[in-house]
C-alpha cells in the first residue's frame, strides 16, 4: 500500500474517531471535517491530537459533497472514506469522488456496484440469477391487474403449503420506499382493491405504475453476514454472522451478538449451523458475481422455521463492524476491519484467505444512546456531566463523547442522532458474554441533564433488559 | 423587566448593531473593490427580487459564489488580508454596522419590558399550523394566546414534539425567531402583550417613533 | 373676427408642423411664422380687402410649403404624424364615413376597454332609385384624440376579447365587418384572457370567419394589429405605419439600451428606416393590398374629402370580396371590372352582400391562401429543382395514400375488418388439420404447469429498458464544477455536480424541483424514440430580407455558432411507434424570434403532418418574439403560421405546444397561443411581454415569477406544467388522450 495517501474522513463521531486511529494504525495521513454544532465533539479533539498539518477544517454541512471535496483538494487529500450514513451508499457522491478532474479514491465498493446493489429490485434479481434464496413473490414490477392477482393468489397458496395458518401479501410500488406505499394484504378478495390503491398511488407519486407483490414474512431473525473483498472482487472472505433482532421501535438496531445464531447453548428449531453456513456461501457467491471490492454486508432475515431470504446488501461499513471483527482472527492476530477496508481500499491484495481466518466465542454490541425508550425511543438532549466506565480486557468501548464533568459538560448535538458511545463486549460462550455484559452495564457511569433540569434518559436499563433474549426467536 | 427609558437610553448610546459577513461555506475568497465605510444594502424592492450589495466572490468546485450584504448599513471593517485565500465555512469576512430603525429599537424594547416565552431546550421552533398560518396572512397581533395552549412544534433530530405556551394571557406581540434556524435554551421565542398592558405598549411604540433618529 | 379665427386656424397648422418635424425645417418654419406674425401685426390696420388678399397669400405660402414638406417626409416623420392628437380617428370615421352608427357596448369610458371600440353601422346605396341600407360592423382601436383614458389605442386582453365575440355575432348576422387598425400595439396584460392568448384566439377566429373582413390601417403595430386585422382585403392610409416594433423600441434594441434608457433621435430615425414600415413598402410587399391617399401632412378631421375616399374605398373592397367569393360567373367579372374604374361612384352602385354557404366557405379558403402565400417570394431556399420536384410528387403521393387508407378504408373498416376476421379463422382450421399428424408424430406434449414454488422464488423474464440512462446529454455534462439552484437561497438546494445535473438530473434541481435551462436537443433526441428522426425542409435559410443594416453578418454568426440554417426544426419523429411531425422553435437561434424562414418551415410542417394525418407537435424551446430586423415580413408570420394550424385542426389533427425556457412575443400571441393543448416545461417562462417591456409601456413592476408557468396555469393560458424527465410520458399520454378524428393512428 503507497502510505503516502491522505484520506478525508467524510463523517463524524464514532466512525470518525476510528478511521483516524485506523490512519494512525496504517501510519497514513486523514484530514477531518467538522460543523459548528460539533466543535466539541470527540473525534475533533482526536484529530487535532492526532492529525498533522491541515488536518481539521469547519465546514457548513457534512451533507453537502462539495464542501467535503473542496476540504479534500484544498488539504490535499487522495482519498475519501464516508464513514456510514451521510454518503457511504450514494452512488453519485463515489462516482463524482473518482471521475472528478482531480479523482479521489473512494474506499468502498466502486460505484457501480453501489448503483446496483442500491437498488431492490435489481438486488433480488441479482440474488436469484445465482440461486441465492429471497422472500417469495415477484422479482419485477407487475404493470398487468391480472398478472398481479395471479401472482397473489399463487403467493397465498404456497403459504397455505408451506403451512403458514394466516398468510400475508405484501403490496409495495416498485418505486417507493422508505415505507411508503406499502401495505398487507390478508386475504385475496381485498387484493383487488388494495392493488388499485397503491398502484395509483405509485402513478401519481412516481410516475411508475410498477408494484411488487411479496409474501409478508412473520416472526424472523435479522442475520448479517460481514464481507471483505480486496479491489480485485475475485476473492471475498466473510468475517462471520450477526444477529441484530434486538431493536427499537422504529426498527432500530440497539444490540448486535456475533454469531448469528448459537447451537451450543440454544436450541432451535432447525440446524442453525447449516443456516449460518448456507447464508454466508450465499453472500460469498453473489459478492464474486457482482465483483464486489469492499467491505459489505449482506441482510438476511431466517424465520423461526429455518428458512433464510435475502433482504438487501449494505454497501458499507457498519455500525457493529467492531462485533464481527471482536470473534475474529486472521492467523491469529486480532482484526480491524475498518483498517482492513482502508488498506484495501487503497490497492492492497488480501493477503489471506478464508482459511487463515479463524472463530472464537460470543460478542455483544450495545449501542449506548441518550433517549427514552419508554416514550418511543424520544430522543433525550441536553449536556453531559459524567461519562465513564471500567476498563476490561473483554470490554472495549467506541466514542466521541469526550471525558465529562459537572464543570464542563458536553452537550449532545441536536442536528445529530445522539448516539454515545459502543460497547463490544466478548466471552468464550453465550453464558459469559451475557454476564460480562450486564457487569459492563451496571458499572456504566452516564449522568447529566436537560435544560429542565431532568436527569439524562439513555437507554442503559432497556440494554439490560435484553441481554438475557439474545440470540433467541 | 427594565425600564423603558433605561433601555432606551442604553440603545441610544450604542444605537446599531455590528453583525459579523461569514463565509456561507469553504472556498476561495475575491473580495470586490467594496471599501471600508461604503454603504451597503440588504435584499430590497417590493418582492426582495433585488439582491444585496456584492462583498466578495466565494468559488469552491469551479463554481463562484457571491457573498451580499443582508443589511442596510456601513462596511465597518473587510478583512481584505483574506483576498485570494482558502477559507473555512463560517470565517468572518467583514463587519456591518446596521444602525437601528424604529421598527428594530420597538421590537428590542419590547423584548425587555413584555413578557418573553423563551425557548426550553436548544432546537428548531415552529407555529402550529393553525397559528402558523394566521400569523402569516394577517400578522402575529392578531394572535391571542392563553396559558397551556398548544402554540409550539419543537423540531430536533427529525423528531417533533408539541410545546404548550405557559404565561398571561395576551396577544404575540412580536415573533424572534427563525424557522430554519436553531434556537437557544433560554432565548425568547415570542413576547406577549397582555390586554391591560396595551396602552403601555403604544406608549413607547409612540416615544421611539418620536424620539428615535435613524441613523445611516 | 372672421379673419382672427382664420389665422387661429393657421397657427394650428404651423404648430401640427412643428410637431411633425421636431428640430427639422426650421427655415420653412420660420418663415410660416414670420408669415404668420406680420398678419397678426398688419392685419388689424388693415382694410378688409386687404386682409382677405393678404389671408389668401399666406393660406398659400402654408399651402406651397406643406407640400414640400410632404415631399420630404421620413418615415419616422409619418410615425409622428400617425401619432399626432389631429389625427383622424376612429370616431371621425364613424361620424363621415357611414350614415348611420350605433356604439355597442360603450359610451365613452365605461366601456371595459376604451380603446376597442364596436360600432353597427350601415352605408346607404342606391341604385335606380331604390335606396339599399348595407349593414357592417365597424371594429376599432380608438385613440380618441388623445384622451388620457384610450390608451392611445392600446387594447386590453379584454378590448380584443370583445372583438372577437362581436366578430361571431356579425359571422352569425352573415354581415361584413370592417376593422380600423389604429393602435400602436397590444397593452401587455397577463391578467385572464391574456394579451398574447387573446391575439392568439382571433387570430385563430379571423383565419376561419366566413364574413368578408376589410382591414383599414392607420397605426398597426405589431400584435396590436393582428388581433383585428386577418382580412380579405387590407387596405392602408397612405401616411400609416404598419410595423413589429415601435422604431423606439427597435433603437433600443439595436443600441443594446436596458432599463428605460432613451435612444438618439438619429438612431430612432435610421431604425424607422431600416424596419420599411410605410404603406409604400407594405404594399411592395404585398400584406397590404391597396393604399388610401391622404392629404397633405396626414388626414385631420377636417379633411372631408378624405373621408369620401374612405368611404368609396370600402365600399370597393367589400363589393369585391363579395364578388369574388361567389366566384366568377361572366357577370360577376363584368361587375368586378366595373369596380376597378376610380370613376365609379359606389355609392350609386349596388352589389348584394348576402353570400351562400359555398361562397363563404370559397371565402375563408380565399383569405387562407392569402396569407399562406404571403411573404412566400422572401423564403431563401436552396433546394435543387429535381429535390423540389420530388418534394411536389411525395406530396401528392401521400394525399392520395390517405384519401385511399383513411377516406376509403376507414369508412368501410366493419365489411372489411369481417372478412378478414373469417379468412383468418378458416385459415387457423386448415393449420390445424393439417398440422395434426404431424404434431402426433413429434409426440408434442403439453407445456407442464410450473409449479409455484417456482414461479414465486426463481428468476422471471424481465426486458429492462426504461432504466437506463438519455441518449443525449448535454455538453455542461462534461465540465467538472458544481453549479448553484438559483433558489438555494430560499429552498435551501445543495450545489449540484455538473456531470450529475446535466446528465442523469435532466437538469432539474434534485432539491427543489428547478428547471435549468437545457439545449434544445435534449428533448428532440431523449422524448423521440432512438433513430426515428427524419428532418425535413433543410435548405430553408434565414435571410435578411429588408436588408437591415449589419444583420447579414448577425445571422451568419448565429448560423455558424449553432450549426442551424434558421430557428425552427422541422422533422419527423416516433413515440412509442406513433409517428408525428415535429417543429422545434430554437431559442438559442437569435433568440428563437421568428422570420420568413421559420414561419415557412412552419407553415411546411403543419401542412405535412395534416397530409400524412399524423399529430403535429411543436416544442417552443424559447422564443423571443418576432425577428424584428425582417420588419412585417416577420409579423405577416402570425397570421401566416396560425392559418395553416388552423386548417390542420380544421383537418382533424392533433395540434400540441410545450413551451421550455422563455416564450414571448408574436408567436405565442399567435400560432402557439392559439392551440388548444399548451403545455409548458416547469420554471418556464410564457408571457406576451417580457418584465422590462412591461415595465417601459404600463409603468407597473412587475414580480419576478410574474411569467412563470404556474402563474400561466393559474391565469389559464396553459393546460398543465410538465417535469422534463416526464415529457415522453407525457406526451404519449397526450397522444392517446387527446386530439381531432383524422389521427392516422385512431
Amino acid at each position: 500500500m503507497n502510505r503516502k495517501h491522505k484520506v478525508l474522513i467524510a463523517n463524524r463521531g464514532e466512525i470518525a474517531v476510528r478511521i483516524m486511529q485506523a490512519c494512525k494504525k496504517l501510519g497514513l495521513e486523514f484530514v477531518s471535517v467538522y460543523t459548528a454544532e460539533d466543535v466539541s465533539s470527540g473525534h475533533v479533539a482526536l484529530a487535532r491530537e492526532l492529525g498533522g498539518e491541515k488536518s481539521l477544517y469547519r465546514i457548513s454541512s457534512y451533507h453537502d459533497a462539495n464542501e467535503l471535496l473542496c476540504i479534500a483538494d484544498e488539504a490535499g487529500a487522495t482519498a475519501v472514506h464516508p464513514g456510514y450514513g451521510f454518503f457511504a451508499e450514494d452512488f453519485r457522491f463515489a462516482r463524482r469522488v473518482t471521475e472528478r478532474e482531480r479523482s479521489l479514491v473512494f474506499i468502498g465498493p466502486s460505484w457501480r456496484v453501489i448503483r446496483d446493489l442500491g437498488d431492490k429490485i435489481n438486488t433480488k434479481r441479482l440474488a436469484r440469477s445465482i440461486g441465492v434464496p429471497t422472500v417469495p413473490g415477484s422479482d419485477r414490477p407487475i404493470y398487468d391487474e391480472l398478472e398481479a392477482e395471479k401472482v397473489a393468489r399463487t403467493l397465498f397458496e404456497y403459504q397455505l403449503q408451506q403451512g403458514i395458518a394466516r398468510p400475508l401479501v405484501l403490496v409495495k410500488a416498485s418505486a417507493g420506499g422508505g415505507g411508503m406505499g406499502i401495505e398487507e394484504v390478508y386475504d385475496i378478495d381485498t387484493f383487488r382493491q388494495v392493488y388499485r390503491r397503491i398502484r395509483n398511488y405509485a402513478m401519481r407519486q412516481f410516475k411508475d405504475e410498477g408494484v411488487l407483490i411479496e409474501q409478508r414474512v412473520t416472526d424472523f431473525n435479522h442475520l448479517e453476514v460481514q464481507v471483505l473483498s480486496d479491489r480485485s472482487g475475485r476473492n471475498p472472505v466473510h468475517f462471520g454472522t450477526r444477529n441484530c433482532s434486538i431493536q427499537s421501535t422504529g426498527r432500530q438496531k440497539r444490540l448486535e451478538v456475533a454469531p448469528g445464531f448459537d447451537p451450543s447453548s440454544i436450541e432451535y428449531g432447525f440446524d442453525a449451523a447449516a443456516v449460518l453456513d448456507e447464508i454466508t456461501q450465499h453472500s460469498l457467491n453473489m459478492a464474486r458475481k457482482v465483483g464486489y471490492d469492499s467491505v459489505g454486508t449482506w441482510e438476511w432475515i431466517v424465520t423461526r422455521d429455518g428458512h433464510p431470504f435475502l433482504m438487501e446488501v449494505n454497501t458499507r461499513i457498519q455500525v457493529e463492524n467492531g462485533v464481527s471483527a471482536a470473534i475474529s482472527r486472521v492467523k491469529g492476530q486480532e482484526v480491524d476491519l475498518i483498517a482492513e477496508q482502508i488498506r484495501t481500499g487503497l490497492g492492497d491484495a488480501l493477503g489471506y484467505t478464508q482459511d487463515d481466518i479463524t472463530f472464537h466465542g460470543v460478542g455483544v454490541e450495545y449501542r449506548i444512546i441518550a433517549e427514552d425508550p419508554d416514550s418511543g425511543f424520544a430522543p433525550w438532549v441536553g449536556d453531559i456531566d459524567r461519562f465513564q466506565w471500567e476498563e476490561r480486557d473483554w470490554c472495549r468501548l467506541h466514542t466521541h463523547v469526550p471525558s465529562a464533568s459537572p464543570e464542563k459538560p458536553y452537550t449532545i448535538p441536536t442536528e445529530f442522532d445522539p448516539n454515545l458511545a459502543l460497547g463490544i463486549i466478548w466471552g468464550r460462550d453465550l453464558a459469559e458474554v451475557s454476564a460480562n455484559g450486564l457487569d459492563f452495564l451496571e458499572h456504566l457511569v452516564l449522568e447529566g441533564h436537560n435544560g429542565k433540569g431532568e436527569p439524562l434518559k439513555s437507554n442503559v436499563e432497556f440494554l439490560k433488559k435484553k441481554t438475557e433474549r439474545m440470540l433467541r426467536f | 423587566m427594565r425600564d423603558i427609558a433605561e433601555v432606551l437610553e442604553a440603545l441610544k448610546a450604542e444605537p446599531y448593531t455590528e453583525k459579523e459577513v461569514c463565509a456561507p461555506h469553504s472556498g476561495v475568497i475575491t473580495f470586490t473593490d467594496i471599501a471600508e465605510g461604503a454603504k451597503v444594502h440588504g435584499f430590497t424592492g417590493m418582492w426582495k427580487e433585488i439582491p444585496g450589495t456584492h462583498i466578495a466572490t466565494i468559488t469552491r468546485e469551479k463554481n463562484p459564489r457571491k457573498v451580499l450584504a443582508n443589511e442596510r448599513g456601513v462596511m465597518q471593517k473587510v478583512y481584505r488580508e483574506l483576498d485570494g485565500t482558502f477559507v473555512e465555512s463560517g470565517t468572518p469576512l467583514g463587519v456591518i454596522r446596521h444602525y437601528l430603525t424604529r421598527q428594530e429599537v420597538v421590537s428590542r424594547l419590547l423584548k425587555e419590558s413584555l413578557y418573553a416565552f423563551c425557548a426550553p431546550e436548544r432546537a428548531k421552533y415552529y407555529f402550529t399550523p393553525d397559528i402558523d398560518t394566521k400569523v402569516k396572512m394577517l400578522g402575529c397581533r392578531t394572535v391571542t394566546i392563553h396559558d397551556g395552549m398548544e402554540l409550539f412544534i419543537v423540531s430536533r433530530m427529525k423528531r417533533e414534539v408539541p410545546l404548550c405556551y405557559s404565561g398571561p394571557t395576551g396577544i404575540i406581540y412580536d415573533v424572534y425567531f427563525d424557522q430554519q434556524k436553531n434556537v437557544d435554551a433560554g432565548a425568547p421565542l415570542i413576547v406577549v402583550c397582555p390586554p391591560d398592558q396595551q396602552s403601555a405598549v403604544e406608549d413607547v411604540v409612540a416615544r421611539v417613533q418620536s424620539e428615535w433618529v435613524e441613523g445611516e | 373676427m372672421e379673419w382672427e379665427k382664420q389665422l387661429h386656424q393657421l397657427a394650428d397648422r404651423l404648430n401640427y408642423i412643428k410637431d411633425i418635424f421636431p428640430g427639422k425645417h426650421a427655415e420653412d418654419i420660420s418663415e410660416l411664422e414670420n408669415g404668420l406674425a406680420a398678419a397678426r401685426e398688419r392685419f388689424p390696420d388693415c382694410a378688409a380687402a386687404e386682409v382677405q388678399a393678404g389671408l389668401a397669400a399666406l393660406e398659400d405660402l402654408f399651402f406651397r410649403t406643406e407640400c414640400r414638406l410632404e415631399d420630404k417626409l421620413t418615415p419616422m416623420d409619418k410615425v409622428r404624424i400617425v401619432r399626432h392628437p389631429q389625427r383622424v380617428c376612429l370616431r371621425d370615421i364613424l361620424e363621415n364615413v357611414y350614415d348611420n352608427y350605433t356604439e355597442i357596448g360603450g359610451q365613452g369610458e365605461h366601456t371595459n376597454d376604451p380603446a376597442m371600440v364596436i360600432a353597427r353601422a350601415y352605408i346607404t346605396r342606391k341604385r335606380n332609385g331604390d335606396v339599399y341600407h348595407q349593414p357592417v360592423l365597424v371594429i376599432g382601436h380608438e385613440k380618441g384624440h388623445g384622451e388620457e383614458f384610450r390608451n392611445g389605442g392600446s387594447a386590453k386582453p379584454w378590448g380584443n376579447a370583445k372583438a372577437k365575440h362581436y366578430m361571431g355575432v356579425a359571422e352569425t348576422e352573415g354581415i361584413p365587418i370592417h376593422a380600423y387598425v389604429f393602435t400602436p400595439g397590444g397593452y401587455p396584460l397577463e391578467d385572464y384572457p391574456g394579451a398574447a392568448q387573446q391575439i392568439a384566439k382571433n387570430i385563430y377566429e379571423m383565419a376561419g370567419l366566413t364574413v368578408p373582413l376589410i382591414a383599414v390601417f392607420s397605426e398597426g403595430g405589431s400584435g396590436g394589429a393582428e388581433a383585428i386585422s386577418l382580412a380579405d382585403r387590407r387596405l392602408m392610409l397612405s401616411h400609416g405605419y404598419y410595423s413589429v416594433i415601435s422604431p423606439e423600441g427597435a433603437a433600443a434594441i439595436e443600441g443594446r439600451l436596458r432599463g428605460g434608457a432613451r435612444a438618439s433621435a438619429d438612431l430612432v430615425e435610421r431604425c424607422a428606416r431600416d424596419l420599411h414600415l410605410t404603406a409604400e413598402d407594405n404594399l411592395k410587399f404585398g400584406y397590404v393590398d391597396k393604399i388610401i391617399q391622404e392629404p397633405v401632412l396626414g388626414a385631420r378631421p377636417y379633411h372631408y374629402e378624405f373621408f369620401r375616399t374612405v368611404r368609396q374605398e370600402v365600399l370597393r373592397a367589400t363589393d369585391e370580396v363579395v364578388l369574388k367569393a361567389r366566384g366568377l360567373a361572366p357577370l360577376r367579372a363584368a361587375m368586378l371590372r366595373r369596380l376597378r374604374d376610380r370613376e365609379l361612384n359606389l355609392d350609386e352602385f349596388f352589389v348584394s352582400w348576402k353570400l351562400s354557404r359555398a361562397a363563404r366557405q370559397r371565402l375563408v379558403e380565399m383569405r387562407q391562401n392569402k396569407f399562406i402565400k404571403a411573404s412566400y417570394g422572401e423564403v431563401r431556399n436552396t433546394r435543387s429543382v429535381m429535390g423540389r420536384l420530388g418534394d411536389a410528387w411525395s406530396e401528392q403521393w401521400w394525399e392520395i395514400y390517405n384519401r385511399l387508407i383513411y377516406d376509403l378504408y376507414q369508412r368501410n373498416r366493419r365489411t372489411f375488418g369481417n372478412v378478414v376476421e373469417e379468412v383468418r379463422s378458416e385459415w387457423e382450421m386448415f393449420k390445424i388439420r393439417v398440422l395434426k399428424p404431424w404434431n402426433k408424430l413429434r409426440g408434442k406434449t403439453e407445456e407442464v404447469a410450473v409449479t409455484s414454488e417456482e414461479e414465486l422464488t426463481t428468476l422471471s423474464d424481465w426486458d429492462e429498458n426504461s432504466r437506463s440512462g438519455w441518449n443525449w446529454v448535454s455538453k455542461k455534462a462534461r465540465e467538472d464544477r458544481a453549479v448553484s439552484c438559483p433558489y438555494s437561497a430560499q429552498r435551501g438546494c445543495m450545489d449540484m455536480w455538473a456531470p450529475d445535473l446535466y446528465d442523469e438530473f435532466a437538469g432539474v434541481c434534485s432539491t427543489c424541483g428547478h428547471h435549468f435551462p437545457m439545449e434544445y436537443q435534449w428533448v428532440m433526441n431523449n422524448c423521440f424514440d432512438e433513430g426515428s428522426l427524419y428532418e425535413f425542409n433543410t435548405e430553408v435559410e434565414a435571410g435578411n430580407p429588408l436588408n437591415f443594416p449589419d444583420f447579414d453578418a448577425k445571422i451568419a454568426d448565429a448560423k455558424q455558432k449553432t450549426g442551424l440554417k434558421s430557428g425552427c426544426i422541422t422533422f419527423e419523429a416516433r413515440i412509442d411507434g406513433v409517428q408525428c411531425v415535429v417543429a422545434i422553435l430554437v431559442g438559442s437561434f437569435r433568440g428563437g424570434s421568428v422570420g420568413v424562414a421559420e414561419g415557412s418551415k412552419f407553415v411546411a410542417a403543419a401542412d405535412r403532418a395534416r397530409r400524412k394525418r399524423y399529430p403535429f407537435i411543436v416544442y417552443c424551446h424559447g422564443t423571443a418574439g418576432i425577428r424584428i430586423q425582417e420588419g412585417t415580413h416577420g409579423v405577416i408570420q402570425m397570421p401566416r403560421c396560425t392559418v395553416a394550424v388552423r386548417r390542420y385542426i380544421e383537418a382533424g389533427g392533433l395540434y400540441l405546444v410545450l413551451y421550455d425556457t422563455k416564450s414571448y412575443g408574436g408567436p405565442v400571441a399567435s400560432f402557439l397561443g392559439c392551440a388548444f393543448y399548451q403545455f409548458a416545461i416547469r420554471s418556464s417562462d410564457i408571457g406576451f411581454a417580457g418584465p422590462g417591456v412591461i415595465k417601459n409601456t404600463t409603468g407597473i413592476d412587475i414580480a419576478p415569477d410574474h411569467h412563470n408557468c404556474y402563474k400561466a396555469l393559474s391565469r389559464g393560458h396553459i393546460q398543465g406544467v410538465w417535469d422534463r424527465r416526464d415529457v415522453r410520458v407525457n406526451l404519449r399520454q397526450a397522444l392517446e388522450t387527446m386530439g381531432g378524428r383524422n389521427l392516422y393512428y385512431r
